[in-house]
């Protein structure tokens, strides 16, 4: 019985992972940009989702549109003014510049908000309901149902819309898509806008039954990471797979080892994944 | 006779100036390097607030010395950055720059443990109130102290408390996060139920960094303990909390090593912090006085009248560090500037120092930690957080045994 609650808290916890590695795996794809600074979008999601909670008794499920908005608008200023810099120039590049932001980020929410661990209570938090022996966490719950309407949310737009179709094509070949008239540098705003919102929105969602603290951020994004390798990088529902067999793989190892045991597996995996299969389980992400 | 005259106006110009100095002098420079940014800022914050409410007390009373030999205290404060080597550093440098007579701790035991081995190698006293790892003690130091106790033993009065409630309970399920001070304390809830013949159904360490709290839960439940007891801060306390009601895991009783005691806990938790305990080492009502300030109900009402908060129990335990040292200073009888050899002899005297204070009695082991002290639990009742005891002291009967989470 034990086995099967940790298989479904393990499937929860792999709609969360999808969420916040789907953004994560998008700026990749696009920009070939990796972003350290990707948890602390999650956290500034976090802590809007916070702040309207406390201080306009705003519901968490009611802050998304506000989170992403905000986020968005962030991260298209932040991809135009600085991350904009680095683009096409050696990986080393957006590595130490984005970890930078990282540092700046955490630092400055450190100093305006200090480490203090906050957390959200609302009438339902902790409710479950009850399926035969086993307990499906409502907040949880709903918040899977969220996660999954994102990643179809965003693997729609890309594909399906005009502005998705842009994004594509630029991720496929920045030249030729400049020259069949995309604004190649409004795409790649629009890009990064759109992974920090969708990143913030995981993180407004995990604030309503986790808690919320300036460092919650690298842990995350080091999730992110495992999680794109796993699914493949740049291919957006590979996020889902590789979410859900990280978020099972770790609740399993909890419940059958220790919890130790979850963190040390996911590492071993990802290095599999990296010797064997680069592309990620499907085999459609990109490998440079 | 004009080079005589010259002379002599040289030299009662350098008396002068000497006597200028020794009357400038005449304060006691005390040093702390403590975090003021960083993780542990927020923290450091009322360190720093609670050596000032100690030298503004002393300060208004004339000083710090024995009847007639009184001087003002002056505090020299330095950010640590919540780094031990940083800390570490500005130990060094307050003792060889600043020339500081004495110092005090600042928090953490990390900072701490760093910042105490720069004192040990410069012969400084050191008394925290704000660092409790089994390490700080086992390194055997003669000159760093604390008024709080080690970490396995800070917990003595979360498992006194349900202990002596009736049915006892028969059994225990302890969890905790794997870092120093948080093992330290599962340990010490390991030896106390054990001495208490109380069998332990359940002992697991997690990664702070653990995502899935449900299932590690589940495992905890799954073993039908009567009381589960976590070695936590604040944040694995909230997070303990939420998972254990999602699965609607209700032993008898749920208590903390930390993080309850701190206001975020009930605030963030609202009506689901019922009934939880924790340690603590000290709550302003319990029947303690001493010089200085009084008791302890008048300490806690003075710190309010001075910053508007009530203290923590960290606040109260590092005034009562600086009040240990002042004491022995004044045993001594020593005015400013002390010489290494006084810092010697305040080593020493801090060692046979046995004092009742508003803090309760402070009395070291030869390791330095507080042995005299007594344990201390709370409990969080109608939204606050009450003392449960001990009990002859107690403010409230502990509430026991928590009721399942459908019935509350």
């Amino acid at each position: 019985m034990l086995i099967l609650q940790a298989l479904l808290n393990g499937i929860l916890l792999g709609g969360v992972y999808a969420t916040f590695s789907a953004g994560f795996s998008l700026i990749f794809g696009v920009m070939g940009v990796v972003n350290i600074a990707h948890g602390e979008m999650i956290m500034l999601g976090a802590f809007v989702t916070f702040y309207l909670f406390h201080l306009l008794g705003l519901d968490p499920f009611l802050s998304l549109p506000l989170s992403f908005g905000l986020m968005f608008l962030l991260g298209y200023l932040l991809q135009r003014l600085v991350i904009n810099r680095v683009i096409g120039a050696p990986p080393i590049m957006s590595y130490i510049l984005t970890f930078g932001l990282h540092l700046v980020i955490a630092n400055t929410a450190l100093l305006a908000w200090t480490a203090d661990p906050r957390t959200i209570t609302t009438a339902y938090s902790g409710a479950s309901l009850s399926l035969g022996p086993l307990h499906l966490p409502v907040v949880q719950g709903a918040t899977f149902l969220f996660c999954l309407a994102i990643i179809y949310g965003l693997h729609f737009l890309l594909n399906r819309t005009q502005v998705g179709r842009a994004i594509q094509a630029t991720a496929q070949d920045r030249e030729m898509a400049r020259l069949m008239g995309i604004n190649v540098g409004r795409i790649y705003a629009l890009t990064f806008g759109l992974g920090a919102g969708v990143t913030a929105l995981a993180g407004s969602l995990v604030a309503a039954f986790r808690y919320v603290e300036v460092g919650m951020g690298l842990p995350y994004t080091i999730i992110a990471f495992c999680v794109v390798v796993l699914g493949g990088m740049g291919y957006i529902p590979g996020a889902l797979i590789g979410g859900l067999v990280l978020g099972v793989v770790g609740s399993l190892a909890t419940a059958v080892f220790t919890p130790g045991w979850s963190m040390a597996i996911t590492f071993f995996l990802l290095y599999l994944m990296l010797l064997f299969r680069p592309a990620g389980i499907t085999g459609k992400g990109i490998v440079e | 006779m004009r080079r005589l005259v010259s002379l002599a106006l040289a030299l009662a110009l350098l008396l002068g100036m000497g006597l200028g100095t020794a009357a400038w002098s005449a304060e006691y420079k005390i040093g702390v390097a403590v975090p003021l940014t960083g993780l542990f800022g927020k923290d450091g914050e009322l360190i720093r607030d609670a050596y000032t409410f100690w030298a503004e007390t002393v300060n208004a009373q004339g000083g710090m010395g024995a009847a007639g030999k009184k001087a003002q205290v002056k505090l020299i404060f330095r950010d640590d950055m919540s780094d031990p080597q940083t800390s570490a550093k500005l130990v060094e440098q307050l003792i060889t720059g600043e020339h500081v007579d004495l110092l005090l701790g600042g928090f953490g035991s990390g900072p701490i443990m760093a910042a105490s081995a720069a004192s040990e190698r410069s012969g400084y006293p050191m008394i925290s109130g704000a660092a409790s790892s089994n390490k700080l003690f086992e390194r055997k130091f003669k000159y760093y102290f604390s008024t709080l106790g080690k970490a396995t033993d800070e917990v003595k009065g979360a498992v006194d408390v349900l202990f002596t409630q009736n049915p006892k309970p028969q059994s225990v399920a302890i969890i905790g996060a794997n870092t120093p001070f948080t093992a330290d304390a599962c340990q010490g809830f390991k030896n106390f139920a054990e001495a208490a013949g109380v069998k332990v159904v359940h002992f697991e360490l997690f990664p702070p960094t653990l995502q899935d709290y449900n299932t590690m839960l589940e495992k905890a439940k799954a073993a039908n303990p009567d009381v589960l007891l976590v070695g936590s801060h604040l944040g694995v306390a909230l997070r303990v909390m939420k998972a254990m009601k999602e699965i609607k895991f209700a032993p008898k009783a749920v208590a903390f090593s930390y993080g309850p005691t701190v206001p975020a806990f009930v605030q963030g938790m609202g009506k689901d912090a019922e009934y939880v305990f924790a340690a603590s080492e000290w709550t302003p009502n319990l029947p303690y006085t001493g010089p200085l300030f009084g008791s302890a109900k008048d300490f806690n009402q003075a710190y309010f009248k001075r910053f508007n908060r009530y203290p923590d129990y960290v606040e109260a335990a590092t005034v009562a560090g600086a009040l240990a040292q002042q004491t022995v200073v004044e045993q001594l009888g020593l005015t400013p500037p002390i010489k290494a050899e006084d810092r010697v002899k305040i080593m020493e005297g801090l060692h046979k120092l046995d004092l009742n204070t508003f803090y309760g009695r402070v009395k070291f082991d030869p390791e330095g930690a507080n042995e005299a002290h007594p344990p201390v639990a709370v409990q969080v009742q109608d939204g606050k957080l009450v003392n449960v005891y001990p009990a002859e002291a107690a403010e409230a009967k502990p509430r026991y045994p928590m009721p399942a989470w459908e019935q509350r």
